[in-house]
């Protein structure tokens, strides 16, 4: 019977299939050469299409494939991918205005063409029927959106700006010093944006006052750039993805590299096919640890702990390189004998209780009668930095230190072991990390403790070196370059506070002096890059009578940052805010809280590709649409392929990026939206006066109707105010008005030779170390690795010959190699230029909580500090709005949580939860918990959950895996979970956001939310429904 | 002909799936609708399908305390010994002369899943609307224009080599060597399996972790199919013969699976 039912199914479908093929055969006639109808048309179908009537195809089946190349007659450009700061090339095929096809760019030295499972999905973000193509409103109270037209949105938004503005600015302070800014509009968003978009935008906010200007940087890599601009000079990642590939051992702490920078692992793999060691040091056994050689877990909020106890393993052991730390650290430094470390108490000399801040004059060097820094090379003074650090870190013995981190012993001693090996100087160790060092209420000094093992280890300046500090925004460099953050201006000047009356004030406090002869102190250029940006900024009207417009320039007076910002729109002060390119409904900490701070605006503008949970805040789950007053503007932006400009990834490389395509629909690039805007803006205050017109009347703005983005780019670059030419070098910079520059650190990258950022050369430098100097350019300077001049011993010589970054030739007494940190003969100035003493710095005074990192425990933590009597940063500011800042209890929440990235995904997640292929992969959201958890609780893989926090509760999927573990903690078992935060209400996958959960705490210095360590219970679905 | 091979050294696989994607752009194919995780890990979708000519697979094993967490990029092996073809009652699983390379020539394909139903790795599917069996192409297309296959292109960690089939065969040994010196316990799965896959892999945990048959084998029940076809296959053959004949061998396989399950 089975045989013939099954003869009969066969019967019926070959009958159906004759019938289709005939009508094939009709509309094949019609059908046009597209990309699917040609594999279809292709070979010998037409016979077979005739003879498949008759049942079969008689003719011998073509055995050598006859299939056309799809992309063979498209249009190729080349792009750089929109996600993660790693900056793989791409080539794009596009074919009547439609893009057909994204790869992998096999000429570009990142990537050779390879690319990781967002890149390879790219072609979904420019094909995508989810994308915004109308400009749509959202009406106070309203429940739906209105389409609306171009001229009337930028219209009513500038209407909004202007009135925002006037009724809120202020001129002076309460103590009667000029302030010059407004509070009530704030701007959020840029690291997906081009350098252009973001200068532009960094030019117009300052233009208009605004000081609540942030963006994804602040919740990234903020305590990157103080931590490393204090220990070496400048805050960026030191080497290069490529660079990696020279390591002899690499260290992946606070990183899962393998999923959120997945190209750095083309070269850790090509590290460890030479011999390189992986340690991976981390809370969770994700894929990175799947390829280490050691992995360590550790409880999350404790990498003091675990480097404080490496450095001590290392002065212990005498595994430092020696001269390294003579010669270029302040390891000699003498400090002043008032300083008392910290001891018991948790805290160093200086501390102010009531402040909660320090008195630093006694972290202070002892200075010479020529007020240049003593020192004892020797390193035996007990007050040189060497000894007090050797001291501080004595404490930090490997039973303290496991009993704090939960790391086995064994396991801590082979990893102290193993990365220490690289402190002989013919090798190199490599620090990355990411997200899981940064976002920590003591965030900056998890950061300064890598950098001291570094300096110890002789790691900086070298191949295969340095502090990989890995962006995970393909432009979050640029955008912060650009300054989209409060308290900075392009290029890394200081954003001016009040008491800087003027321009002379400004540049007094902010420009060091040195008169140690061998510091270069390249920050004494300080007036030249500042009057420069003045002049780029307001033009003509910046003349030297009027201090350059320097009073246009908002002051600041305290913090701005994102948790601040949030905590006043929730108190009211922020009536409008800009989101471009930014979604804080799902990236922001504490969301319960934020979102209803959403609602507190009078309005909004969001520039988006998607409807993400930002722009629908308003009709977002259990909230009553007619009961917000908040207009909403929503503008559609175009995808990086569909527009022109540049972008610097985690390398500092500034690669140019080409328009393959327009956008859809009506939907604009972002340097259109803020060209239009501002000039709109300018024309209502030439009209109408208004609140100190001048910074926006004045403001130096031509850049044609459809904006010239190489105009933009230019600027960056900087030129001469007479002659126009573009500036060759920073050098070239002067402070008297001659000439404009939009950002120091770009110069060089727009010459009078072209646009460097898009050069294309494959060529590797002589020291073969994969340089690359003529593929693209990359600030400062082209220089690829940052202080290298520390690769060399003071006479010049490369510390390792065979991977030699730079070398001092006596006879043309020049460098050879990679653009070295200054020209100097290398007996002429100390290789840590930035720095005012010319010295990396072992021994910090500029960060809030102390010289040398101390470990405290996060805010919410289940455990005692047993290092010192001082709980948790005794520097961060602690909020406690009433009723939304709330703090969990080990006895309700006694499970340690941390919240993680995948590869599958990106950051608040419009950017994949939007496209169908990566939906396809990671549809839901998720917790990991262990098995010994998930038994204890009765929860099953696979099945939901409520995790619950102080703030919130989320639902989700529980993974349960081996590859998360109970920690021991001084003898007691705690448990730990990891939950993915990508997801939200919005898109085509959506799921509960995990940072309902995150505290509204930030870092002492930066202000970074601490999302990396809370306390959090969990339970069966089931019985929450129970309930 | 020289036999084009992909070399899969798993021990560099770090299952970012980008392979995964590249194959969906490349082919255009849609995605799935999928719910948690389909698979072990963070496998998604559950298995290949019409849609999906290769998926990742996930092992996780505790091994005295330590965690192995090991991945295996899943998709046609490219037997030499291919069943598929030998199935095919319409010849349209072809063998390129070129290249080696096994492919659906979908014109003449009928989607009776014949090469579905005897796979020893499950990996054509029929697409039931289109009527035509799916599965992995080792992008022909892009090989003929001296392009890599798009998942190996794809591939960052250079887990995937694509390359002339004996010059890999060395290759594979000569790295099973140094992970074995490492300490791994390699094992290299396609040289002799099928009398040679032309998809090799170099499973760095050992075979018994990645869900691979250990010898895998063309089902016996395939011979008497074959020789009912082969007197025909010059001549006209009816429709009703090759139906009877697929329909029975169906109806054996099935009958063979469900004894195996209940025995």
């Amino acid at each position: 019977m089975k045989v013939i039912k099954s003869w009969q199914k066969y019967k019926e479908k070959k009958r159906m299939r004759v019938n289709n093929q005939n009508k094939k055969m009709k509309e094949g006639l019609k059908m046009q050469f597209s990309r699917r109808t040609f594999l279809k048309i292709s070979g010998a179908t037409a016979t077979c299409a005739i003879l498949g009537d008759m049942g079969f195809c008689l003719m011998k089946p073509k055995s050598a494939y006859a299939q056309n190349l799809k992309v063979k007659y498209g249009k190729e450009s080349t792009t750089i991918c929109p996600y993660c700061g790693v900056g793989c090339g791409q080539i794009v095929t596009a074919s009547d205005g439609k893009i057909i096809n994204i790869e992998g760019d096999p000429d570009h030295p990142i990537n050779q063409g390879a690319l990781c499972s967002k890149g390879s999905a790219l072609y979904q973000v420019a094909n995508n029927e989810r994308r915004l193509t109308k400009i749509l409103y959202r009406a106070p109270n309203s429940i739906k959106w209105e389409i609306k037209t171009w001229d009337w949105a930028i219209q009513e938004i500038a209407k909004r700006v202007k009135t925002t503005r006037d009724a809120s600015f202020k001129l002076t302070d309460t103590a009667g010093l000029t302030i010059n800014r407004t509070e009530a509009i704030a701007a959020l968003g840029g690291a997906a944006h081009d350098n252009e978009e973001c200068y532009l935008w960094s030019k117009l906010m300052r233009a208009l006052g605004v000081v609540y200007l942030e963006h994804q940087a602040r919740l990234c890599h903020s305590p990157s750039v103080p931590a490393l601009a204090e220990s070496f000079g400048r805050g960026a990642m030191t080497n290069h993805w490529i660079d990696i590939g020279n390591s002899d051992c690499i260290m992946i702490i606070g990183s899962n590299a393998a999923e959120n920078h997945p190209m750095a692992f083309k070269w850790v793999t090509k590290a460890m096919e030479k011999g390189a060691k992986l340690i991976h040091v981390d809370p969770r056994f994700t894929r990175t640890s799947s390829k280490a050689h050691v992995y360590a877990q550790l409880r999350p909020g404790t990498d003091i702990a675990f480097i404080g106890g490496i450095i001590n393993y290392c002065l212990l052991n005498n595994l430092f390189h020696k001269d390294y730390v003579v010669e270029y650290t302040n390891a000699s430094y003498l400090i002043n004998p008032d300083f008392k470390l910290s001891d018991a108490s948790g805290l160093f000399s200086g501390y102010n209780l009531e402040k909660r801040s320090y008195d630093k004059v006694s972290w202070s060097y002892q200075l010479d009668e020529n007020d240049i820094p003593q020192k004892d090379k020797t390193l035996e003074d007990p007050n040189c930095v060497f000894q007090l650090m050797k001291k501080h870190f004595g404490r930090y013995d490997v039973d303290t230190v496991c009993k704090i981190t939960g790391t086995p012993k064994d396991v801590f001693l082979t990893v102290a072991n193993t990365y220490c090996q690289t402190g002989t100087p013919n090798k190199s160790g490599t620090i990355l990390y990411a997200m899981g060092a940064t976002q920590h209420t003591v965030g900056v000094q998890y950061i300064r403790s890598y950098a001291i093992i570094q300096m110890l280890l002789g790691n900086m300046g070298i191949a295969g070196g340095g502090i990989n500090a890995m962006r995970g925004e393909s432009n979050v460099q640029g955008s912060t370059d650009m300054a989209l953050l409060f308290h900075i201006l392009p290029g890394y000047l200081k954003s001016p506070i009040p008491e800087n009356k003027t321009l002379s004030d400004y540049l007094t406090k902010w420009t060091p002096t040195s008169k140690d002869p061998k510091s270069a102190n390249w920050w004494q250029n300080t007036p030249k890059y500042a009057t420069s940006l003045l002049k780029a900024w307001w033009g003509d009207k910046a003349t030297k009578e009027n201090d350059f417009c320097y009073s246009y320039l908002p002051k600041r007076s305290g913090d701005y940052s994102f948790i601040s910002l949030f905590e006043a729109m929730y108190a009211g002060t922020i009536k409008g805010l800009f989101a471009m390119g930014q979604n804080p409904a799902v990236a922001g900490p504490n969301l319960n809280m934020e979102r209803k701070a959403l609602e507190k605006l009078d309005w909004m503008v969001v520039m988006e590709l998607w409807e993400t949970e930002t722009a629908e805040f308003w009709k977002r789950p259990g909230v009553d649409p007619t009961k917000i007053n908040t207009e909403v503007f929503l503008l559609p932006a175009a995808a990086s392929v569909e527009k022109e400009g540049s972008i610097s990834n985690s390398g500092r490389w500034m690669q140019w990026r080409y328009k393959a395509v327009n956008p859809p629909g009506e939907a604009k690039d972002d340097l259109w939206i803020i060209n239009r805007l501002c000039k709109a803006v300018k024309e209502l205050y030439a009209k109408d006066n208004g609140a100190f017109p001048g910074p926006v009347v004045d403001l130096n703005w031509d850049y044609g109707d459809e904006p010239d983005v190489h105009k933009v780019a230019k600027e960056i670059n900087g030129y001469d105010v007479n002659t126009k030419k573009q500036i060759a070098k920073f050098g070239d910079l002067k402070d008297d008005g001659s000439t404009a520059c939009g950002n120091w650190l770009y110069c060089a990258s727009y010459t009078e030779d072209g646009n460097m950022s898009a050069r294309r050369n494959p060529q590797d430098a002589p020291n073969n170390i994969g340089l690359y100097p003529q593929w693209s350019w990359c600030w400062p300077v082209n220089r690829r690795i940052i202080y290298n001049r520390a690769s060399c011993d003071p006479t010049g010589n490369p510390w390792d010959p065979n991977k030699w970054v730079v070398k001092w030739d006596d006879v043309s007494k020049k460098w050879a190699g990679d653009v070295p940190d200054g020209p100097w003969a290398p007996q002429d100035k100390y290789p840590f230029i930035m720095n005012v003493e010319g010295h990396a710095r072992l021994f910090a005074q500029g960060l809030v909580e102390g010289p040398f990192p101390e470990h405290y425990e996060p805010q919410e933590s289940p455990v005692k500090n047993i290092i010192s009597n001082q709980q948790s940063n005794p520097c961060t500011k602690v909020w406690n709005t009433l009723g939304v800042d709330l703090w969990g209890t080990q006895d309700k929440f006694p499970i340690i949580a941390t919240t993680f990235r995948m590869t599958e995904h990106w950051q608040a997640g419009a950017m994949t939860r939007n496209l169908p292929w990566l939906c396809e992969l990671v549809p839901d959201t998720f917790v990991e918990i262990s098995k010994s958890l998930a038994a204890k609780k009765g929860i099953t893989h696979g099945s939901k959950v409520e995790v619950s926090s102080a703030r919130g509760k989320m639902i989700a999927y529980a993974v349960v895996t081996d590859r998360i573990k109970a920690l021991n903690l001084n003898g007691s078992t705690y448990e730990q979970v990891g939950i993915v935060w990508h997801f939200g209400y919005s898109g085509l996958a959506t799921g509960d956001s995990a940072n309902c959960l995150t505290p509204h705490i930030g870092d002492a210095n930066t202000m970074i939310p601490e999302y990396k360590a809370f306390l959090c219970d969990i339970r069966r679905l089931k019985e929450v429904q129970n309930d | 002909m020289i036999k084009k091979a992909v070399l899969f050294d798993l021990s560099k696989c770090i299952a970012c799936r980008s392979c995964q994607v590249a194959c969906k752009q490349w082919n255009n194919l849609a995605a799935e609708k999928t719910t948690f995780f389909e698979g072990t890990g963070y496998q998604n979708p559950k298995d290949l399908s019409p849609k999906t000519w290769t998926v990742v697979k996930f092992f996780e094993k505790k091994v005295n305390g330590n965690i192995i967490w090991a991945f295996r990029k899943h998709q046609c092996m490219q037997c030499s010994d291919a069943a598929c073809i030998t199935v095919c009652p319409v010849k349209a699983m072809t063998r390129d002369e070129k290249t080696d390379i096994v492919y659906v020539n979908e014109k003449l394909c009928i989607g009776c899943g014949a090469c579905q139903e005897y796979c020893p790795f499950g990996v054509p599917h029929v697409d039931e609307n289109e009527e035509k069996s799916k599965k992995c192409t080792s992008c022909i297309d892009r090989i003929n224009d001296g392009l890599e296959p798009a998942c190996v292109k794809a591939c960052l960690t250079e887990a995937l080599e694509f390359g002339n089939r004996e010059e890999l065969v060395i290759k594979a040994k000569a790295r099973a060597k140094e992970l074995e010196i490492a300490g791994k316990r390699p094992y290299i799965y396609g040289i002799k399996e099928l009398k040679g896959l032309n998809n090799i892999y170099i499973l760095p945990e050992g075979l018994d972790l990645y869900d691979l048959p250990k010898s895998p084998e063309v089902p016996k029940d395939i011979g008497l199919l074959n020789d009912l076809l082969k007197p025909y296959s010059v001549f006209t053959l009816t429709a009703a013969a090759v139906g009877l004949a697929i329909g029975y061998l169906k109806t054996v396989r099935h009958e063979q699976v469900k004894e195996k399950e209940n025995g």
